[in-house]
This record gives structure tokens, C-alpha cells and sequence, in this order.
């Protein structure tokens, strides 16, 4: 993939977990653990795991203890989401949460941390599955997911817009300016970058 | 000091902006030597110095109240522009108490600033302003308190919290900056927000040792520096948001506008340790010069000429420079006479060339 | 920097048979800086030939801007400046005071804050106090004394007392259950700790052992010095051989002396006033010089770096 040198674009590692921590949360956009995503010698049993299962019957029987080992099936991201923000309102300190995803989840899980009072030491972030960005319209605020190619036309404003390296946290998106803006019309072809 | 202001002059569409022979010869000139690359530098913000600029804390100049008019226009357009995290809050009031005792004590005959225990009165002659209210109390103002003040100084501000050992910008008043976004920035770490910036800053250290340095920011002991770029037509307002609508005057230089068209965008950024909060705030104080003013000082216009003529290929492209530069280099080529010229900012000159 | 604000003793409190508070006013009239929450000031004493330079945390509230306060524990056969204070220092005497500085400050971003203070220790929470008021922040204190000292520490806690969570435990360190408390606070909290050096590290172990993040935790700390063991600099394109004091730098001595040297940051960030070492090993404390040229030792930045022994020589 090409790299645009821009610092902020997030660098990830494996899931290492935090030797120091009371109990740890680790929150996984799929139906099975990441095992690949796992840092050599670190056990997934050690983890209370939430596993989203894109299906609307979860499996069942499935063990919900708040406890290390433990796994947790959702149907949906968002319904992982708002079990998690309930869950980090009543938790006390000593939680590490851990996420493997795609970027999009991954820093919504951060977004939904940081609001809960985690800082970003108490939290480690592992990337998995499909490259696809979601970007922020710098000039309208149109936010756009699934982003594969290197330029796209912005479905607020209509821009043709370049997709930067330029990430925010904040946003949980890539910065997308317009790539024509100082000869309209000028705009290069676009590659199918980010799969 | 007191200050003659112009009546209220344009940064848009028909830009009336224009700089007094004695406003040119204050223009805090970035360039201490022929060349130019990117440094740590960084110097206390003490009075005096090479440019009048450094005079007072926040420097008020002939555009202020053109300046502070612009700003309330792109406030109007988007109100976004002023955004400041909600813990922050002890941050803004110890922005409004800087800004207020710094323009009271360096400028008395334009701002005034009277205090019955917690409830303060400032007085702003040149906005026409008089207001009554209890420090502390967000309700007793108009808006909250850092956009309040920050509306009557020149310049953006940002607000940085330090915790972890970093930096984060979680405020600013953002509307005359060199093309990046608040929106976009707002909450990201120091090596985050300076990620655009080209890899030969990174790859020197400059952010790592520019960071431990401000984490070490004392109160009471703030800091300086100079930070440049060039702008087509004298416009304040070159957000991201906007490019659409400036990025085309890139495409207008031409050999016979070059020299009135090209400016020399220069940031007098200041940088202080605020004490409720722990908080850093960061001024940006944006200065804009025409190249054919630049050139009625000799010293600056041969140094002008040399820096760009040798800027890093790198630096150009990010600055946006690489559509024009050849144009400006070419004007200020037939101006330099190749003579030595004098280390340090300052012009050497208290008289305009033409 | 050296400039240090002349202040008068206004009013001396006694608290205590150990304990005395002193109000300070600008002695030349104005008002003082906006002091930093949990910051500190150094205040320098002469006893005669004796200099003697004390960090105390201000102890009265950020916005108090005619009056700094301090509280001072005279600790039993001490010659130093708390001694001094207690039994010299009268109201009206002038005394020389460093500007306040905040090495203990208060996190912007803590959900909840956990003050933990230990006898004399109290001081900055006190300061804390007050900010954390004015903000509506959530936050509980703790307060461990001497069992005899509790009625004190009470009276001073009083007026902040009304609707907080402020305890003073006179029951002794194994009466208090820090474990307890540290493992149901919520996320986002932070915990403050100033006091015995014992009691500090109690805090932070037992906190780091629940898995609190480091950055979470925060010990009272005046800072290392800034200055170090006085030496003398050579200087040998000038012909002149300077003596840098203890509390004063390098850059300031050579500057002192009237040789232009050149310098920027001041700071050792910036790297303008590197300089070639001719003589002598050098305490480095920049963070311009890489690992291996600190090692090599055939530079220094005059702005923040000492010597290590008593000469250096300079090729300035
Ligand atoms: C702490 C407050 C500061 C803030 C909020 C800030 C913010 C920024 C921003 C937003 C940019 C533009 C990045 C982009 O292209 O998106 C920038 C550029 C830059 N900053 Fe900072 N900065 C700060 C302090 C510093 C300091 C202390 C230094 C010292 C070396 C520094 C050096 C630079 C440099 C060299 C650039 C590139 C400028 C150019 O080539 O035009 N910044 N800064
Ligand atoms: S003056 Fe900047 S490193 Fe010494």
C-alpha cells in the first residue's frame, strides 16, 4: 500500500495485553477469537472476550461472566457498542480494553473508552480484515465509509477527494480533500488502494 | 504603546488590505540566515529583541480591528471554527486573564481592565466594547470565556492539555491558519497533529525535542518562535475547509503580479504555561507581507531571493509553493545584488526602499 | 531563571506546637502571579553566612492574588530553613521568594480526583481544594495524621468540608484501608499523593498493583534541582576563566562574565549554542546531543549541561 509519510496515520501491533492490569476486555469485530492477532505467548484465555457474530440469532449458551476466559457472542457491532458503554459506566479502575477489528471499530472502541474515562494507556488496538477506509470531508463534514480508492467523489458536497493519511482519532476517519480544488476539473485517475 | 488602527480593511474578495511604510519595517522577518531548513527554534518570549513584534505579549498592530472583524465573519460562517473540549474549562479562564492583564498592561490607552474581587470589567476602546463580569461564571459572558477573548486579539490560538506525556490539542479559535483544521485536529497528540508535516522535520528529531522542551514549559517563563509560509492575495482565512475557494488564486501568479500578489505568511507563535490548568497555550500571530513590500527592505530582499531559490524540494511542495515559486524566485533574482547580508531578522533599515 | 520577587511576612499563624502558617504580600505593593494549583515556591533564608533555600507548596487558592500562603512543620533538631522560619522569621520581615512553579498539577481530564495526604503533606491538597471547588469537580480526600494532630487538620479542612467527601484519619496506617479505597474508584480516576516518603510509595504501589495506569498516578515533587555543584569554566578564545555557581547555569556565568555566546532556546533543545570541550567531563542534560556524542564528551550545551568535576575547558 502506498504510504504517504503522514505521522498520524495509526501504527498496530498484536494484542499483547497489559501484565499490570486487574482484568482485561477484549472486544473482537468477528465470530471467532484472533489468534493470529494474539502477541507470541499471550493466552486468549486470559481475556473476557465480546465476539460479534453478524447474525441475529447468536450462538448459544453462551458464558456471560464478567471473568477472563469467558466468551461473549453479539449479533451486531453496534449491539457490542452499547453493551460496552453500559459496561465501562459501572467498571472500576484496573480494566484494560482491547480491540481487533477493522480501523473503523477499532477507533470506535476508542471514542467509546475515552468517553468512559480510559486513557490510551488503557487501551491496545490489533487491525484485522478488509483495508476499506472511512474518511471526513474536510470541506462539508460528510462522512463516508467503506472508502477503497484513492480518490472518490464526496457524496455531501460532490468534491472529487483525496484520500489522505491524515488520521483523527477523534473522528475515527482519514482526512479527504478536495483533489482538484486549486484547477477544477484536473483530478488524476483514482486507484483501488484500500482493500 | 499605542497604536493607529486602519479602519476596517478586507482579507476577501476585495482585498483592501494594505501595510503603513512603519507596519512594513515591524514585520517579524523569519529568516536569520540565506537558508532555510527546519530547527527547534525555539527562544524565551521576553521584550524586545530583533522586531517590534516582540514588544508585548500579544502584539497589536495598524489591522486590528480589520483583523478581528474577518474573524467574526468566518465565526458567522462556521461557528466550529472556536472549539474548545470540555475539560478545558479552567484553561479558558486562564486564557482570558493572560490576554486580558497582557493587553491592559502593554496597551492602557486601548484596553482597560478593572477588578472588584471576582467581578471584572474590561474595556476594549478600539471594538467599542465594555463588559461587566464575575471570573469564573461562564453564564456573566457573552460566549465562553476563551472564545470571548480571543475574539479581540489578532492571531489563532490553540489550547493544549499535557497529560501522559504528551501534548493534546483539545481547544482553539482557528480562523487564520495555514491550511489545517481544528475539526480535523482537535484532541490529537503533538507527533499527531504534526504528521503532515514533511519527514525531513521528523527524521532531524525536531518534534521530539521540540515536545520535551514544552513539556518542560515553566509558568511565567514563555516562548517564541517564527514559522512561515507564502499565501496568494493577503488572505487570512486559508482553512482546508476553504481551499475550494482559495486554492484557485494559486493558479492567478503571473510575472507582472508575482511581486503584489505572493505574500510572505509569517506566524509569531508564542507559547505559555497557563497556571489553574496546567495547559499550554499556543498563539499563532499571522503576519502578511507582499514580496514588493519585502523588496523595499535590501537585506530581506536578498535574503528572500536566496531562501527560496534553495528551499528543500520537499518543504516547497508542502508549503504549495511549486506552482509560483519559480515566478518569485525569477522577480526577487533581478533584485539580489548578491551582496553579504547581516545575521539575524531584523532590517537594518529604518527607511523603505521605492 | 534567577529573579526572585521580594516578599513581606504579612501575618504568622501557630496551628500548632509544630505548625505555622505565614501570609506573604508582594513587598512592593501589586499582586502576585496567579499561583499554579499544587504549585510551589522557593523561598531563599539567611541566617547570617548561611543561605538556605526551601521549596513550600502554596497552600492558599489560585485566584488569591495579594496574599501566598504557606505552611511550615518545624521538625524536631533541625537547623534547616524550617527551623529558621519558625523561630526567626517575624511579620514584616522581607524575605526573597522564587515566582511559583507547578510540578503537582491537576488533571484536565480525571473523571474523579483521589487526594491522599499525609500529616504535613496536606499542603498542595489544600490548593487543590480550592480548584477542584471552583471547577464542580467529583473528588474525595484523605487525610492521615498524627492522632493528636486530627482537631488541626479538621479546622483546616473545615471550609471545604461542606458537602466534599474529606476525611482525617487518625487511626494509623494500618487502620486505613488504601487498597480498599484505591480498587473502587471509577475509570477515569486519578489519585494525588503528597506526604512521607512511605506513605507516597504505599500509594503508588498499591495502585499500580490494581492496574492503575502510571500516568494516573501523581506524587508531589518540587523537581531536581535546577543547578548542581559550583565549578569553573575556562574559556580559551577569550582569555578568561569564569566560575558558574550553584544555582546558576553555564550560559548564564559565560554571559555574566560579558562573552556574546550564542544561544536560542535556552533550553537545550534547540542546539545554537553547542560547544566544543576541550577539558573536563560534562553532566549532560540536553536532549540535543545524541547517546554517543554525550559519550564522546567533546561537546556541551552551555544553556542546561555542568561539569561533572570542578574545570572545564571551553573553546569559546
Ligand atoms: C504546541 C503547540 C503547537 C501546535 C498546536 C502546532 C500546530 C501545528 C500545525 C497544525 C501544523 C500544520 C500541520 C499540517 O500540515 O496539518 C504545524 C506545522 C509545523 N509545526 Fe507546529 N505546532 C505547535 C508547536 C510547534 C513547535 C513548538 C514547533 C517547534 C519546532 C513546531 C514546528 C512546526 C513545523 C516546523 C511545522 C511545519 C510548518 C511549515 O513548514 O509550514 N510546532 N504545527
Ligand atoms: S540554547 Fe538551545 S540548546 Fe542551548
Amino acid at each position: 500500500m502506498s504510504d504517504q509519510g503522514i505521522k498520524s496515520r495509526p501504527a498496530y501491533g498484536k494484542i499483547t495485553g497489559d501484565p499490570a492490569a486487574r482484568h482485561a476486555l477484549l472486544v473482537v469485530e468477528g465470530a471467532g477469537l484472533p489468534d493470529e492477532l494474539m502477541a507470541e505467548g499471550v493466552d486468549p484465555s486470559a481475556f473476557e472476550t465480546w465476539t460479534v457474530a453478524h447474525a441475529s440469532t447468536v450462538p448459544g449458551a453462551p458464558v456471560m461472566d464478567e471473568a477472563a476466559g469467558a466468551v461473549r457472542p453479539f449479533r451486531s457491532a453496534r449491539q457490542l457498542f452499547s453493551a460496552l458503554e453500559e459496561r465501562l459506566a459501572r467498571e472500576t479502575m484496573g480494566l484494560r480494553l482491547c480491540a481487533a477489528g477493522t480501523e473503523p471499530f477499532l477507533w470506535d472502541v476508542f471514542n467509546i473508552g475515552a468517553v468512559a474515562g480510559l486513557t490510551r494507556q488503557e487501551m491496545q488496538f490489533a487491525q484485522m480484515g478488509p483495508q476499506a477506509r472511512r474518511i471526513f470531508c474536510v470541506h462539508c463534514r460528510t462522512v463516508s465509509e467503506g472508502i477503497t480508492a484513492s480518490i472518490v467523489t464526496c457524496a455531501g458536497c460532490g468534491a472529487s477527494l483525496f484520500v489522505r493519511d491524515h488520521f483523527s482519532k477523534r473522528l475515527a476517519a482519514f482526512m479527504a480533500v478536495q483533489i482538484d480544488a486549486e484547477v477544477p476539473g484536473e483530478v488524476p485517475p483514482s486507484e483501488e488502494i484500500y482493500r | 504603546m499605542t497604536v493607529q488602527f486602519k479602519p476596517a480593511e478586507t482579507f476577501r474578495d476585495t482585498f483592501t488590505y494594505k501595510k503603513s511604510p512603519e507596519d512594513i519595517l515591524r514585520f517579524p522577518f523569519p529568516f536569520p540566515e540565506d537558508e532555510y531548513m527546519y530547527s527547534v527554534n525555539i527562544e524565551p518570549h521576553v521584550k524586545g529583541g530583533a522586531t517590534p513584534a516582540f514588544q508585548a505579549v500579544f502584539d497589536i498592530d495598524e489591522h486590528y480591528v480589520g483583523e478581528c472583524r474577518e474573524r467574526e465573519r468566518v465565526l458567522k460562517e462556521d461557528p466550529k471554527r472556536c472549539q474548545v473540549l470540555p475539560h478545558m474549562m479552567a484553561a479558558q479562564w486562564d486564557t482570558l486573564e493572560l490576554i486580558m492583564e497582557s493587553l491592559a498592561a502593554d496597551y492602557p490607552a486601548h484596553f482597560t481592565l478593572s477588578k472588584a474581587g471576582d467581578v471584572w470589567t474590561w474595556v476594549n476602546r478600539p471594538l467599542g466594547l465594555h463588559q461587566t463580569f464575575t471570573f469564573g461564571k461562564p453564564e456573566t459572558l457573552p460566549c465562553t470565556p476563551f472564545e470571548y477573548i480571543t475574539r479581540q486579539v489578532q492571531g489563532d490560538f490553540t489550547l493544549q492539555d499535557q497529560r501522559e506525556d504528551n501534548l493534546f490539542v483539545d481547544g482553539g479559535m482557528v480562523t487564520t491558519q495555514a491550511d489545517w483544521s481544528l475539526e480535523f485536529n482537535i484532541g490529537m497528540s503533538f507527533h499527531e497533529w504534526h504528521g503532515p508535516v514533511p519527514g525531513v522535520a521528523h527524521d532531524r528529531g525536531v518534534f521530539d525535542r521540540a515536545l520535551k522542551y514544552l513539556l518542560r514549559l515553566q509558568y511565567g517563563q514563555p516562548v517564541r518562535r517564527l514559522n512561515w509560509t507564502m499565501t496568494i492575495n493577503p488572505r487570512l482565512d486559508t482553512s482546508p475547509e476553504n481551499y475550494p475557494v482559495w486554492g484557485p488564486d494559486r493558479t492567478t501568479v503571473t510575472a507582472d503580479n508575482v511581486a503584489e500578489k505572493v505574500h510572505l505568511r509569517v506566524e509569531l507563535q508564542t507559547l505559555f504555561r497557563l497556571p489553574r490548568s496546567n495547559a499550554i497555550l499556543f498563539g499563532i500571530r499571522c503576519y502578511l507581507t507582499s514580496v514588493s513590500d519585502i523588496a523595499r527592505v535590501p537585506k530581506w530582499r536578498r535574503r528572500l531571493h536566496r531562501v527560496l531559490r534553495d528551499l528543500h524540494p520537499d518543504l516547497a511542495e508542502y508549503k504549495g509553493m511549486t506552482r509560483y515559486r519559480p515566478l518569485v524566485v525569477a522577480h526577487l533574482a533581478a533584485l539580489d545584488d548578491g551582496a553579504p547580508t547581516s545575521r539575524g531578522i531584523a532590517p537594518d533599515t529604518d527607511r523603505l526602499d521605492g | 531563571m534567577t529573579g526572585t520577587i521580594p516578599v513581606r511576612v504579612r501575618e504568622i499563624t501557630a496551628l500548632a506546637p509544630t505548625l505555622k502558617r505565614f501570609a506573604f504580600e508582594p513587598a512592593h505593593g501589586g499582586a502576585f502571579p496567579t499561583a499554579p494549583a499544587g504549585g510551589h515556591v522557593m523561598l531563599t533564608l539567611r541566617d547570617g553566612a548561611r543561605v538556605m533555600k526551601n521549596a513550600y507548596s502554596l497552600v492558599s487558592p489560585p485566584g488569591a492574588r495579594g496574599r501566598y500562603e504557606i505552611i511550615v512543620r518545624k521538625v524536631a533538631q533541625s537547623r534547616g530553613g524550617s527551623a529558621f522560619l519558625h523561630a526567626h522569621v517575624a511579620a514584616g520581615d522581607v524575605l526573597e521568594m522564587a515566582p511559583p512553579v507547578s510540578l503537582f498539577p491537576l488533571a484536565a481530564t480525571a473523571r474523579k480526583h483521589v487526594l491522599i495526604a499525609g500529616g504535613i503533606g496536606i499542603t498542595p491538597m489544600l490548593s487543590f481544594l480550592a480548584e477542584l471547588q471552583a471547577r464542580g469537580a467529583r473528588f474525595e480526600l484523605h487525610h492521615l495524621s498524627s492522632p493528636e494532630e486530627v482537631p488541626v487538620f479538621e479546622r483546616l479542612l473545615a471550609p471545604y468540608a461542606v458537602d466534599a467527601d474529606i476525611r482525617v484519619h487518625g487511626g494509623g496506617r494500618a487502620a486505613f484501608d488504601l487498597a480498599g479505597l484505591l480498587s473502587r474508584q471509577p475509570l477515569g480516576s486519578h489519585v494525588y499523593t503528597c506526604g512521607p516518603h512511605s506513605l507516597m510509595d504505599a500509594v503508588g504501589t498499591t495502585a499500580l498493583a490494581l492496574g492503575w495506569p502510571r500516568g494516573s498516578v501523581h506524587k508531589e515533587s518540587f523537581g531536581a534541582a535546577a543547578g548542581g555543584l559550583p565549578f569553573k569554566a575556562v574559556l580559551t578564545r577569550s582569555g578568561m576563566e569564569v566560575m558558574v555557581g550553584e544555582n546558576q547555569t553555564l550560559l548564564e556565568a559565560i554571559e555574566a562574565a560579558g562573552v556574546a555566546a550564542r544561544c536560542l532556546c535556552r533550553g537545550g533543545a534547540c542546539g545554537e549554542c553547542v560547544t566544543r570541550v576541550e577539558e573536563g567531563e560534562v553532566d549532560h542534560r540536553d536532549d540535543f546531543l545524541s547517546d554517543a556524542e554525550k559519550a564522546a564528551g567533546a561537546l556541551i550545551m552551555p544553556c542546561v549541561s555542568r561539569a561533572r568535576g570542578p574545570r572545564l575547558v571551553l573553546d569559546l
